[in-house]
């Protein structure tokens, strides 16, 4: 299998050329584009009743689609997110990748999804209370709206809520206030999020409720 | 005429240089700087072809174009001129050398005067394709400008591909595609969400975009607020 990220970091693409008899699994109504010799099957996202979780409880869908490549050649197929912004290939060996609701766009077979409590704190945040872990050995890709900030945490990190799109196992979240009363009030940071330990944590730069707060009231 | 596309894909514009008294027909709206010496006119029909202009007009406001064409002709000592649309995004400067292009509505920009445009019907089967009723077909020899939301890659059929629902900017006359279910049975095409598809077939090239508009405004509009009346 071959991949190849275009139109990164404001329309982020992924073109997955499949050798023969190879596969891969995308969210709901991922695909832009494929080859009429690859074959498309709607799987259950996990289990019965982890495919229910993942719908009500992780920001996912029920059921996902697979990619198969039947055919004797390479075909290639092409997968998008439904919001413009960056796109972020990952490398899983064995450890696992915790993903925010929404961010997951497509793994190789071998990657395997699992809903996890994220906690009351991580809601607080505005981050929801479950999110995805993904585990195995395999490639995760992984959209945002905006781009995509790869940033290692030793020790702490302050994100803003919203902005969070994944960590790996060794961050803990904490809330806090951004400053003192008046910069949380008035300078409209409010609660964020404090990551702390050591890991790596994937950032997005723009935020779709961001930019719904600045449309609303241009809307009247 | 000679464009070059800036700022992809994520705020494309086209530069375009015209010659000496070349000119270049685009959309209205369109032009975001230019030379002074460029003139602009605004009619309802591509230039020196005058026959059936009200009509011609009236079919590509069906295809979900402007009414109105702007016509930019240089100066003597040819000129420079900027073109870019409202939602952000890529575009593409396509050449055509006695070939035809169907273009998606909303996707044209503008074209050189060697090209002929006129709208064009695909069936109603279009009405599933996530595209408009109508296309605008483009045919001649010379540059045309086209403009999606999302970056635009091509792809080169030789037998079939399947293009989402949404998801075309363009395709070669020597393509032409059926409007089919995603997977080979419905409950696969239905349950994992990817419905109806467009298969193209036959020998040519295809422009996507690799965004959906509408996946982004499912995403955006749970967080808009009613409008106040």
């Amino acid at each position: 299998m071959k991949s190849l990220i275009d139109g990164a970091p404001s329309f982020g693409h992924v073109h997955v050329d499949l050798a023969k008899g190879e596969s891969v699994v995308a969210e709901n109504d991922a695909m832009s584009s494929m080859s009429a010799k690859i074959d498309l099957k709607a799987i259950l996202n996990g289990g019965f009743f982890s495919a229910m979780g993942k719908k009500f409880l992780g920001g996912e869908t029920f059921f996902v689609n697979r990619f198969t490549n039947s055919a004797d050649i390479e075909q290639r197929v092409t997968l998008v997110p439904p919001t413009p912004g960056d796109l972020m290939e990952f490398a899983l060996d064995g450890k696992a990748l915790y993903l925010q609701k929404g961010a997951f766009l497509a793994r190789t077979p071998e990657v395997k999804m699992k809903v996890r409590w994220a906690g009351f704190r991580s809601a607080i945040a505005g981050e929801g209370l479950f999110r995805l872990m993904a585990t195995g050995t395999g490639i995760l890709w992984f959209g945002a709206y905006g781009g995509i900030v790869e940033r290692q945490v030793d020790g702490e990190l302050i994100v803003d809520s919203g902005h969070l799109v994944a960590s790996e196992p060794g961050i803990k979240m904490r809330i806090r206030k951004a400053g003192g009363i008046f910069s949380s009030f008035f300078g409209k940071e409010g609660l964020v999020a404090l990551l702390k330990g050591s890991g790596k944590v994937y950032i997005q730069t723009r935020s779709v409720s961001g930019l719904a707060s600045w449309l609303n009231p241009r809307f009247r | 005429m000679n464009a070059e596309i800036i700022c992809r894909p994520g705020n494309a514009a086209a530069k375009v240089s015209l010659g000496s008294e070349e000119h270049v027909t685009a959309e209205a709206g369109a032009m975001i700087a230019m030379s002074p010496d460029i003139s602009v006119e605004t009619t309802t029909y591509k230039r020196d072809r005058r026959k059936g202009r009200i009509k011609k007009a009236m079919k590509r406001i069906f295809a979900g174009e402007s009414f109105f064409l702007n016509h930019f002709t240089a100066g003597s000592g040819g000129g420079e001129l900027y073109l870019a649309t409202n939602l952000p995004g890529d575009m593409e400067a396509v050449e055509l050398s006695d070939a035809k292009l169907i273009v998606q509505s909303g996707s044209f920009v503008a074209s050189d005067s060697g090209i002929e445009m006129d709208v064009g019907w695909q069936g109603f089967k279009s009405m599933f394709s996530g595209e408009s009723l109508f296309w605008l077909n483009l045919s001649g020899s010379g540059t045309v400008i086209l403009n999606s939301f999302g970056a635009i890659y091509t792809v080169d059929v030789k037998d079939e591909y399947i293009v989402d629902t949404g998801h075309i900017v363009a395709f070669d006359e020597g393509l032409s595609f059926a409007v089919t279910k995603a997977a080979k049975s419905w409950a696969s095409s239905l349950l994992g969400g990817e419905g109806l598809v467009c298969k193209f077939s036959g020998t040519g090239r295809i422009y996507c975009q690799s965004h959906n508009a509408n996946a982004f405004g499912q995403t955006l509009s749970p967080l808009l607020t009613p409008k106040k009346q």
